[in-house]
């Protein structure tokens, strides 16, 4: 389950920076909705090692999970992702607008 | 480095907290003068029995039953893509949108849009950066009352 503490995106980060982590999303992103009997066949690992991951996964709030009947399904949730994304790289896109809008002005006044 | 096609699939699931009530999170969703500042500017209604979007000028986004009315904790309603005459002739779809009460004035806003099967189009519309977007926009202007992208201005 995604905390809701501001050490969220450390969790984001820490959960990306295990590449048996990072093959889980990318199943996930090729066939959204899996069990853990599914990824577990796709992965040299005992099935506790493969919970493992998710788990962590989990906490990111990077996978989330639905049951359907006595399954519990596992879906990707990039949310998090997109909101580092938010917060880091547009400041680098405002930065540039806000360049550019400096820039303008500059030029206009010279003119 | 490789690229990963992905499936768009039949039902999908999105997940974010929000530091807000749910009474908050739930005006957000269901009123238009929220819905206009993240949701592709569209102004969106949602009632115990109609859902209604309306794109900027007024043109008809979204027309469709509302299935569960419980607020401020779970509203389930369908969905036909009416803003593109492709998407618009596929099978309706359904949005399940829910809302936990967590510690320290946080929420859990779950979104599952499923019945997608007979909808390809739509299905890869949403997925993606479709609902990502929605999501981390009603995050933002709900938790700062700033939108992320400025709808109003660039329309």
């Amino acid at each position: 389950m995604i905390s809701p503490m501001t050490e969220d995106d450390d969790r984001v980060f820490k959960a990306l920076a295990d590449p048996t982590r990072r093959h889980l999303l990318d199943r996930l992103f090729e066939r959204d909705g899996r069990t853990l009997t599914e990824l577990e066949s796709e992965l040299e690992m005992s099935r506790f090692g493969v919970m493992k991951h998710l788990r962590v996964l989990e906490d990111a709030g990077l996978v989330a999970t639905r049951r359907s009947g006595r399954e519990k399904l596992h879906y990707l949730n990039p949310v998090p992702i997109r909101l580092i994304h938010d917060r880091w790289i547009d400041k680098y896109t405002e930065r540039r607008v806000s360049a550019l809008a400096e820039l303008k002005s500059r030029l206009e006044e010279t003119a | 480095m490789s690229t990963i096609t992905s499936t768009a699939l039949a039902t999908q699931v999105y997940q974010v907290f929000i530091k807000a009530t749910p009474e908050a999170v739930w005006d957000a969703i269901t009123r238009p003068e929220f819905t206009a500042r993240y949701y592709h500017g569209a102004r969106i209604t949602i009632t115990r029995d109609h859902y209604d979007s309306r794109g900027p000028q007024g043109e008809v986004w979204g027309e469709d039953s509302v299935l569960e009315f419980d607020p401020p904790r779970r509203l389930v309603h369908a969905w036909r893509s009416l803003y593109d005459p492709e998407m618009a002739d596929e099978e309706a779809s359904r949005v399940t949108w829910e809302i936990e009460p967590r510690e320290s004035g946080y929420c859990l806003l779950t979104v599952v849009h499923d019945r997608l099967d007979q909808s390809p189009k739509t299905a890869a519309s949403v997925s993606g950066t479709g609902w990502m977007m929605v999501l981390s926009g009603l995050k933002t202007l709900v938790e700062t009352g700033e939108p992320l992208v400025d709808f109003a201005a660039t329309s």
